[in-house]
């Protein structure tokens, strides 16, 4: 029961849920340029190597509901081979709220490690 | 297994047949942008791999059409509903009809009213010399491209109409573009719009835009100046001396005890039409989504 693979999937959905776009911030403020979707994902597969947190596709919901919060900006532009991409750019309130959520990240990890350690 | 992009984004079509159609198309341009572009890299990277092995790793970190479809579902339910968990508010038949000032779409509708006078002009020219033109230039051999170029005009402001429909209505509209498929000779394409039911209804309602955008705008002037004289009385008869009405040189004033009625007439005048602007806004919305989103 305790590694029951529907209940460690569940609990990482919902882990994801909210990091997933603390995530996309943090990637797209360290960019210099604006990346498309699957650079993004390229990106993140390097970062977790072989471990997979999430799948690619659930990534792109949550771009557009952080430019829907004017967290992120993006323009449409053609491609050589295939369709045009969408070009994502953090906004300045991104930056900000970036900065914010950090400091919430912060706190939240070391809350989250002194309950598993029982310090 | 699945065996092309193209089954693949017919099943997530499938999955997300209950969800919004905007939402559906975003998603559906997300994933063949995602995969065609993951599918290249990797057939690069691996030659070695055949086209169907390299499609399935793709999908694999992608997400099955059922998994990305649920992804899409979850946020959409936790971000979007703000207009409709608005509306869903119980309050009195009164609250409702006077909180029609603190509410962003009717504001938005009264915008999008004054907005669609442009537009619909804009648009009814623009079809009826695309039309008009593609259609006696197919004598000669540059009319097709000229067709498809009209079409893709169509294509491009049905999409613009829907950012202003969203952004002012509320109502859900794509946020990227159609995908076609890559490599496709330009007759074929043409072809393809030109079958197309949405290249029509597109067209369709750049025509209805223009008698719509015409009602909207006449309305909503009207309204404003009959509210705005209404309460303007007191002060032209009091303050400025001027009497209301005027003719062969004979000043009609109204009396005295009428002014608060007049005033208040006016306030519920332009109050019912901002609510009156809400609901066509709404419809509005709803139509623009039956005509310009394809399902």
């Amino acid at each position: 029961m305790v590694d029951s693979p529907i209940v460690t999937k569940k609990f990482q959905k919902e882990l994801n849920a909210g990091i997933a776009s603390l995530v996309l911030l943090s990637v797209l403020e360290k960019s210099t340029e604006p990346m498309y979707g699957y650079q993004i994902a390229k990106l993140l597969e390097d970062y977790s190597g072989d471990a997979s947190f999430m799948k690619q596709g659930a990534l792109y919901p949550v771009l557009h509901s952080l430019e829907n919060g004017g967290l992120l900006e993006s323009k449409v532009e053609p491609s050589v081979s295939g369709p045009p991409r969408r070009y994502y750019e953090i906004t300045a309130e991104g930056k900000e709220t970036l900065g914010v959520w950090q400091g919430v990240w912060k706190q939240m990890k070391s809350f989250v490690d002194k309950a598993i350690k029982g310090v | 297994m699945i065996k092309s992009i193209e089954e693949y984004l017919d099943q997530l079509k499938a999955e997300l047949k209950d969800s919004d159609a905007a939402t559906a198309q975003d998603a559906l341009a997300d994933a063949e942008e995602h995969l065609r572009a993951a599918l290249v890299n990797l057939r690069e990277k691996q030659p070695e791999l055949s086209q169907e092995a390299a499609l399935n790793s793709v999908i694999d970190q992608y997400g099955s059409p059922a998994e990305t479809a649920s992804a899409y579902a979850e946020v959409e339910r936790r971000t979007v509903p703000q207009l409709a968990r608005e509306s869903q508010k119980t309050e009195s038949a009164v609250a409702r009809f006077f909180g029609v000032y603190t509410d962003t779409r009717a504001w938005g509708a009264l915008l999008y009213m004054l907005i669609a006078f442009v537009t619909g002009v804009f648009y009814f020219s623009w079809a009826v010399t695309g039309l008009a033109t593609s259609i006696s230039f197919s004598l000669f051999i540059f009319g097709l491209p000229f067709a498809l170029l009209f079409f893709l005009s169509v294509r491009g402001l049905a999409l613009l109409e829907g950012r202003l429909v969203e952004g002012l209505l509320g109502v859900r509209m794509p946020r990227r573009p159609l995908f076609t498929q890559p490599n496709l000779k330009w007759l074929d394409r043409l072809k393809e719009l030109a079958m197309d039911r949405h290249t029509w209804f597109s067209i369709l309602y750049m025509f209805i835009q223009f008698v719509l955008g015409t009602f909207y705008f006449v309305s909503f002037v009207t309204v404003l100046s009959f509210s705005l004289s209404f309460i303007a009385i007191p002060i032209m008869q009091e303050g400025l001396g001027i009497g209301a009405i005027y003719n062969n040189g004979i000043r009609y004033s109204f009396p005295n005890w009428s002014y608060p009625l007049l005033v208040l007439g006016g306030f519920l005048l332009w109050t019912t039409f901002m609510n009156l602007a809400r609901g066509v806004g709404q419809l509005h919305g709803r139509m623009a989504k039956a005509l310009l989103v394809t399902d």
